[in-house]
């Protein structure tokens, strides 16, 4: 590569050289390398199988201390929480996770991380934004953040988009039109490079090649051919991304319909290793056609994370993870745990958008 | 005239700042507030954006509370995910990016990752750059809400997460590799702000009735350049309180900030 470029970034913001992440030091994956990815896809068994199975068995399969977990959905919008919860109650060390905007999910695993470490672990992020939007501030990632308790990769939602993107299209990295003159050119592992066709600054995004990536889906059949309404957020170039993906759905339906339109299938069935369905398996987020977000549900859990940020004290956020998580054996009866009113609620306040099952 | 808040006076003229016939990429709040608001008056061809997917929804089902609100889907005339939206920034299809963060300096760049500290052991970590810094740099321009205070509108940024104008230089945001031309409009409940066409640099534009320059001046860390068209910034009418209380925010999530 030619010589090292950058924009004129360093003379504007107090970002000082300690801080600015050392890019010297060599580049490795944070996950498979492309070439090690392919070499799981190829030798995938590529047939129309029956993916079917359940979340503890394919959590128990695919989860392992080190890996790097891919994170569906955007902010509070179709978050992958019934596979979260089970990944909690398995445990692990270690953990890289990447995603571009999460509440619920990541903050669930830190708040795991942060009852007991010994169980589960998170060493490094890959991120572009982590809160809860209107209800307020993430707490535990402050408080990660503050302590400096994980190592992050800081980019914005572009650029986790185009870092998914690029390992979906099997490349090592994508240039992209932002992060450049801005301090996130130096806090995380992209460079800027000359163009070799205009020889102008462009910089470039490594991509994110997870081992495992979780998602709930709106539709799937048996195969793993998923359909996604409302917005897609990164889901299908997450899974196309990944060495494995488990998707949730919240229906599932046959292939024959997947068959009959084959234009509204958003990932194939060939990016995915194992389906299950299960109903409001992103509650307490929202998934679109199906339930809105349960915001008192999120500020039981929020304020429980507050309080242990503030006073150190974890009581609350151990009891939350006592009932909800570890009291219970499946996620069905978490489920159970939640009133029928405010699922009844939550499906109302979706309003009935429209979705496409046939 | 009816008594009206500082966040409504920032709603409101977050309106009178967008186009008719544009496309705004909106964040979370008083964007979507001010787009709702412009769309029912003077501006019914804007068409909004949201990160992650939607383009020209039709948000008769409420404001939606966040970017990723699903609500935010609703008719909308192309819906993927975050990729084809901030793909159509780049390529040109989005005139306003309408962003917020914690500081500012005086070319317009803005701070939304933390506060004091360092990057590594931050005493105050915000939730990141999210959209916003992908916006800045690629959506043509810029409209930045800030609230009013000296710590806010810093002459250096304990971090730079948008780009605005970096350190001034004609050429900074070429060589940045950005294709947005840059901030537009910086919007407070007492002031709005533009920037010079030369030197790229913070101008006050319009102070709110019973305000001067020197007022704004006290409240900004950094030399302020003063249009020499100073004007007086329009209040909402009852009719625009009507909108905002009644249409674009019944709830008052935003407007009234009932969470905090």
């Amino acid at each position: 590569m030619k010589e090292k470029v950058q924009s004129p970034i360093c003379r504007v913001s107090n970002l000082d050289d300690k801080q600015i992440r050392d890019c010297n030091g060599g580049f490795t994956w944070w996950g498979p390398s492309p070439e090690q990815a392919r070499k799981t896809m190829v030798q995938k068994p590529k047939g129309l199988i029956d993916k079917r199975t359940n979340i503890k068995d394919a959590i128990a399969k695919y989860v392992k201390d080190g890996i790097n977990i891919a994170i569906g959905g955007f902010v509070n919008t179709r978050p992958p929480v019934a596979l979260v919860h089970e990944i909690i109650r398995k445990g692990a060390k270690d953990l890289t996770l990447s995603f571009q905007s999460n509440s619920i999910c990541p903050e669930l695993l830190a708040g795991a991380m942060l009852v007991d470490p010994s169980h589960l672990s998170i060493k490094r992020v890959e991120l572009a934004w982590w809160g809860y939007e209107v209800i307020g501030i993430a707490p535990l990632f402050r408080h990660l953040c503050q302590n400096s308790l994980v190592e992050l990769d800081d980019y914005t939602n572009y650029g986790m988009s185009a870092r998914f993107k690029a390992a979906a299209m099997g490349l090592e990295f994508l240039p992209v039109r932002d992060h450049g003159g801005a301090d996130m050119e130096l806090v995380n592992r992209g460079k800027m490079i000359q163009s070799p066709f205009s020889g102008k600054n462009t910089y470039l995004v490594p991509a994110c090649y997870p081992d495992l990536g979780i998602l709930n889906v709106t539709a799937a059949d048996m195969h793993g051919n998923c359909r996604l309404f409302g917005a897609h957020c990164t889901c299908p170039e997450i899974a196309m991304a990944a060495s494995h993906t488990v998707v949730t759905t919240e229906q599932l339906i046959p292939l024959e319909n997947i068959r009959t339109y084959p234009n509204l299938t958003e990932i194939p069935y060939t990016a995915v290793d194992a389906v299950i369905e299960q109903r409001f398996a992103s509650y307490p987020g929202a998934c679109y056609g199906n339930y809105w977000f349960d915001m008192e549900h999120i500020l039981m859990f929020r304020s429980a994370s507050e309080e242990f940020r503030k006073t150190g004290n974890k009581d609350h956020l151990k009891k939350y993870y006592d009932e909800y998580i570890f009291g219970c054996e499946t996620y069905d009866d978490f489920l159970s745990k939640i009133p029928y009113r405010t699922l009844k609620k939550i499906r109302d306040m979706d309003g009935g958008q429209p979705m496409i099952l046939s | 005239m009816a008594e009206y808040t500082p966040f409504e006076m920032i709603a409101y003229t977050g309106s009178r700042v967008l186009e008719d016939n544009t496309i705004v990429f909106v964040g979370t709040g008083l964007p979507i507030i001010a787009s709702i608001h412009a769309q029912l008056t003077h501006a019914p061809g804007l068409g909004l954006i949201f990160e992650s997917g939607p383009l020209t929804p039709v948000l008769e089902m409420g404001m939606p509370l966040s970017v990723g609100d699903t609500r935010a889907c609703r008719k909308a005339c192309y819906l993927k995910g975050l990729a084809s939206v901030f793909e159509l920034t780049q390529r040109g299809h989005a005139d306003f990016a309408f962003i917020g963060g914690a500081q500012i300096d005086m070319y317009g760049n803005v701070n939304s990752t933390f506060e004091g500290g360092t990057y590594k052991a931050a005493k105050t970590r915000f939730p990141g750059s999210g959209g916003a810094g992908a916006m800045a740099a690629n959506c043509e321009k810029s409209i930045i809400i800030m609230a009013l205070e000296p710590r806010r509108f810093t002459p250096k940024l304990d971090f730079l997460t948008s780009i605005g104008y970096g350190d001034g230089s004609p050429d900074y945001r070429e060589k940045s590799g950005v294709m947005g031309s840059g901030p537009y409009r910086v919007i407070t409940n007492e002031a709005l702000f533009g920037f010079d066409k030369e030197t790229r640099r913070m101008v006050l534009l319009e102070v709110a009735k019973g305000r001067t320059a020197e007022d704004i001046q006290k409240k900004v860390s950094f030399e302020l350049l003063i249009s020499p068209d100073l004007k007086e910034m329009t209040e909402p009418a009852d009719k625009d309180l009507k909108l905002l209380r009644e249409e674009c925010d019944p709830d008052g999530y935003f407007l009234a900030r009932k969470l905090k």
